[in-house]
């Protein structure tokens, strides 16, 4: 009988399947608290076909499949199995940039594509890609939409999975779909296009939204393996202003006003410890920014394409300004320790090979979470309330507020950076990560990705839901192959 | 099958007499003629089932209550608001109509830019609450008077603002929902009373099994209540309409702008069209009154912005110089909005327009810049409180053709489907001779700019059988064009698979057969799943377009 090795070679190749001890070693765990657990084997994918037949072996063995595609470090614990025997599927060599159409401004990729690649491609043809803040360098595009990552320019954000369009799946159950506008015509792209279909209308295919099954699920539904993308037109001019402020509540109306005059095409709100991790380039660097930047700023970024850019900079730099006076803050070029211009292209650059999170203490854990801009204030006066009664150092909990889905809701995040190699410290965050996300939850923080503990927090809060995910769950992977033991109670 | 006194009963307790009846003329009253939208086949032809009872919920409970109890004695139940178009009727003769319009509150979150309606809160009304706190919402091309909430969730829902507001779709965020199975799932961070503002998630989102492209018509329970994104509004609180029924008008203010823009061929019309898709210059962008046919329409302008014209004024107008000059002009045009949220932003706008028009070879038309012309158009697009005009032609209409891609790829066709409808004008007395190209819609189907609309009105008598056949046939043709260039369902045939002509539901085998020859099968196996999951006993007729994945064994 043929074992699940030789079964696995049969669909990939021997080269690209893997039991080797440092392999399955690097993907048993994660920056993150998650608990590890050693894979079986690491796979290599190159395409659809080997992907769903995988996915079909799996459901006859019964074998969970872990999907991940952007390259280590990873820091949610998604990617680490909960269960033994688990196979991970690495689709990080599936990273061709399939297409790229000025004239539609989409964009067609793999998952293994980066930001740094993608961009690239882009700029040749004067469009651009929204990103999230300062992606690491090895993360995929792909996942990086599929789970919803918060992008800096909420006004484009008309659909809440914007950018992405239409994406290829293959359920849990090993069918395979195109999703959206793309799945009303052939399954083949090649002969969509010949029909002047590109994949631009993400809603669909029909009376459900298939796209919807997929994103936010940690691959917990099915395999991605290509997504079309909304691309925006490569500025010409750009700028980026500052608004300092003592106390985050002093930066609301601005805020608010900015969202409803539809100007920034970033926009965002960090505390001094987050800019200065930001912009620091080294631990000494991001102390000593935290001594002289602003408790809190604001960014707007505002700029001009193709259609009278100077007058349309012009006009917006006028306004905002005027709307900064009514709403009792001042915008800058720059504050103490960053120009704004510095800030706009730290946010949209990739990372380094060290993701800059990592710069101040060598870790961090992250708790975020959606809620809206005026009632932020309570849970960051509880969280330093929190980090006081934990021992935790207030003035190092960075703290961002991204504007998301045209400024209905915000993204809030606290991010905790920490000494890995103190133990002390280690547990003492991990203790203050499980408190504080219990805290947020109570206060009503929204957990839309519920990560590691915060699935078992968020739908210990809404039976209802837990129960029409187990029954979707059902409807895509029955067999409970896909990222098995992920959005579940524990 | 007769409907026992004690499901009456049931119900009456859940209601109370004064919200159920089951009198002959009222339930009459919720029939519908069979088709998508009200007078596609005309009064003489079939009309949907006769319901058994009509009953008017007042609450969530009160719904959730009634979905039970049809669950219980296996009754089909349809949940409607507005009334628009035969989806909302059942399709069965053992089943009830909800009629949901006790429920009608609308709640407005400011600050976060929310709307939190009930069913029977129309358009209209939710836009008069929001711009009194300066903020406006996306009104679908069904208009002002139709539920807000019914447009988000169960259809469509593209309109004049879609560009700068998004689709009906993209605008939901928490929604509450009596599955049709009973049970009330709240999506998002409702679910866990977080509050309205995510409709996503936790994880994937649940409100992916209720609304895709367009809503499920009602087929997998009832939206009970849903929060709205709301968007800017830089004008009055109030709507200042001034003129005499029914030419009203509206003045919002030097900083509110409406431009018919006309340009010398398609290929300019679609050059400009993706500069708008480009920039967030547009409030608000339709290709409006082509609706009354390209060789009518600056003659039916006139007729409408004028209280003592009439149709029969038509001929004059027509034989008028400066009108025949102004119409020849607007043959290939479309109306836009622009709003200045401060001069420089209107100067900006008015600019870019300019630069537009200059790169494409366009125009504004000369007579929509007339005072009274300008903030007719005004009004219109920002209302969309125009409905009777669907039917003042010949007192019927249907919009034929319909959705596209994109604008590359509806200027490649759009003259032949011009030609093939003016045909049918000429050959046939059918269908009312408006020019051929009838095309009206949103500049765009999605915010920012993306898939749009081409639906070609087509204007015929309801109560003429030959008008009413004759029109049939002409959609027939439509839909070998739509055949010939991959185009999919003509709009008229949009939901000629969920019903019968006759009004009733299409059965299972029948879906199976329809659907299992679609490119893509599975999307409507899955389609089933999600209906056993939410819907098992399958109560809400069939809308839901489903093949029973044994079949694709």
């Amino acid at each position: 009988m043929e074992t699940i090795y030789e079964k696995l070679c049969a669909i990939f190749g021997s080269e690209n399947v893997s039991d080797a001890p440092a392999t399955l070693e690097a993907f048993s765990k994660d920056e993150s608290f998650a608990t590890p657990m050693r894979p079986f084997f690491v796979v290599k994918p190159e395409n659809a076909k080997q992907v769903q037949a995988l996915v079909r072996l799996a459901n006859e063995t019964k074998t969970p499949l872990v999907p991940v595609s952007s390259g280590a470090p990873h820091f949610k614990g998604d990617t680490v199995p909960s269960v033994p025997e688990s196979i991970i599927v690495d689709l990080s060599g599936m990273n061709k940039i399939i297409s790229i159409n000025r004239q539609q401004r989409m964009a067609i990729i793999e998952p293994g594509v980066t930001y740094g690649q993608l961009q690239e491609a882009l700029a040749k043809e004067g469009m651009t890609l929204s990103t999230p803040l300062r992606p690491k360098a090895t993360k995929s595009v792909l996942t990086s939409l599929l789970e919803i990552e918060p992008r800096l320019n909420c006004l484009h954000q008309f659909n809440y999975t914007e950018p992405l369009r239409c994406v290829e799946v293959t359920f849990g159950d090993g069918n395979q779909i195109f999703t959206g506008a793309a799945g009303n015509g052939p399954q083949d792209l090649q002969k969509q296009w010949e029909l002047g279909n590109w994949q631009v209308h993400s809603n669909g295919p029909a009376m459900t939204d298939m796209l919807r099954m997929v994103t936010q699920a940690q691959g917990s539904m099915g395999i991605v393996t290509w997504a079309s993308l909304r691309c925006e037109l490569l500025p010409t001019i750009k700028k980026m202003f500052l608004a300092p402020a003592k106390k985050s509540t002093d930066l609301e109306d601005f805020v608010y006003k900015a969202i409803w005059a539809r100007i920034g095409d970033k926009l965002f709100v960090m505390n001094k410890a987050y800019l200065a991790s930001l912009m620091g380039e080294t631990a000494e660097e991001i102390a000593g920014l935290k001594e002289i930047m602003p408790n809190w700023v604001a960014a707007i970024g505002i700029s001009g394409d193709i259609l009278l850019p100077e007058m349309k900079v012009s006009a917006q730099e006028y306004d905002i300004k005027e709307y900064a006076k009514q709403t009792g803050v001042q915008l800058l070029p720059k504050v103490p320790g960053a120009t704004g211009d510095e800030v706009l292209e730290k946010s949209i650059t990739p990372s380094g090979e060290a993701y800059w999170k990592q710069t101040a203490k060598g870790a961090f854990q992250d708790i975020f979470f959606i809620t809206t801009l005026d009632r932020t204030s309570k849970f960051i006066e509880a969280m330093y309330s929190l980090a006081i009664t934990a021992g935790y150092p207030t003035e190092d909990i960075g703290i961002y507020i991204q504007p998301q889905h045209m400024g209905t809701s915000v993204h809030l995040e606290f991010s905790l950076p920490y000494n890995p190699e103190n133990a002390k410290e280690a547990k003492k965050v991990k203790e203050l990560y499980i408190t504080a996300s219990r805290e947020m939850s109570k206060l009503g923080g929204f957990y839309a990705r519920p990560y590691d503990i915060w699935s078992t927090i968020q739908l210990n809060k809404d039976a209802q839901t837990y129960e029409i995910l187990k029954k979707m769950k059902n409807i895509f992977d029955p067999n409970n192959i896909m990222n098995t033991g992920k959005l579940t109670l524990k | 099958m007769a409907f026992p006194k004690e499901i009456y009963k049931a119900l009456e307790d859940i209601v109370g007499k004064r919200n159920i009846s089951e009198n002959m003329g009222v339930c009459e009253t919720y029939r519908c003629i069979p088709s998508q939208s009200s007078a596609h086949y005309g009064p003489s032809e079939h009309w949907t089932p006769l319901p058994q009872a009509v009953v008017l919920p007042g609450s969530t409970e009160e719904v959730q209550n009634i979905v039970r109890v049809c669950n219980k004695y296996g009754i089909e139940f349809k949940a409607s608001t507005t009334f628009w178009s035969t989806m909302g009727y059942i399709g069965g003769d053992f089943a009830i109509q909800i009629d949901l319009r006790r429920m009608k509150s609308v709640e407005i979150d400011a600050k976060n830019m929310i709307a939190i309606v009930e069913p029977y809160a129309i358009a209209a009304t939710v836009q008069a609450e929001a711009m009194k706190v300066g903020l406006n919402l996306n009104i679908p091309g069904v208009g002002c008077s139709s539920s807000a909430l019914a447009n988000a969730s169960s259809w469509i829902a593209f309109g004049p603002n879609t560009i700068s507001m998004g689709s009906g779709s993209e605008n939901i965020l928490g929604m509450e929902w009596v599955l049709g199975g009973g049970e009330v799932l709240r999506t998002g961070s409702l679910g866990s009373g977080d509050g309205w503002f995510c409709g996503e998630g936790p994880g994937p989102s649940q409100r992916g099994l209720l609304r895709g492209l367009f809503g499920t018509a009602g087929s997998t329970g009832v939206c009970t209540k849903m929060a709205l994104r709301l968007h800017p509004w830089p004008g009055p609180a109030d709507f200042p309409t001034y003129g005499t029924v029914p030419a009203y008008k509206a003045d919002f203010g030097p900083n509110f702008k409406c431009y018919t823009l006309c340009y010398p061929n398609w290929e300019a019309w679609a050059r400009s069209v993706q500069y708008f898709h480009e920039s967030d210059i547009v409030y608000s962008g339709h290709r409006q009154f082509s609706m009354f046919g390209r060789n009518l329409k600056a003659a039916m302008l006139k007729i409408i912005t004028d209280p003592d014209k009439q149709l029969c004024d038509i001929p004059a107008l027509l034989e008028d110089p400066y009108i025949k000059e102004q119409n020849e002009k607007m043959k290939l045009d479309y109306q836009i909005v622009i709003a200045g949220f401060s001069e420089r932003d209107l100067e900006y706008k008015e600019k870019a327009i300019d630069y537009i028009l200059e790169q494409t070879g366009g125009w504004k038309s000369e007579m929509m810049l007339e005072k009274d012309m300008h903030d007719y158009a005004l009004l219109y697009l920002t209302r969309l409180g125009h409905k009777n005009l669907n039917f003042v032609m010949c007192g019927a209409y249907e919009g034929t053709f319909g959705l596209s891609p994109n604008v590359w790829r509806t200027i490649q066709v759009v003259e032949e489907a011009a030609a093939l409808k003016r045909k049918w004008e000429v050959e046939h007395t059918s269908i009312a001779a408006t020019g051929g190209d009838s095309a009206m819609g949103s500049l765009s189907g999605i915010g920012g700019g993306g898939a749009t609309g081409w639906e070609f009105f087509t204007n015929f008598d309801a109560y003429d059988k030959e008008s009413v056949h004759g029109t049939c046939k002409f959609i027939d043709g439509n839909q070998e064009f739509h055949n010939k260039y991959s185009f999919g369902p003509d709009f008229c045939r949009w939901n000629s698979d969920v019903r019968h002509m006759n009004g009733y539901n299409y059965t299972q085998e029948e879906h199976d057969e329809m659907f299992s020859k679609t490119p893509q099968p599975w999307i409507f196996a899955y389609q089933y799943k999600i209906r056993e999951a939410v819907n098992p006993k399958n109560l809400s007729g069939s809308y839901l377009r489903t093949v029973n994945p044994e079949k694709l064994k």
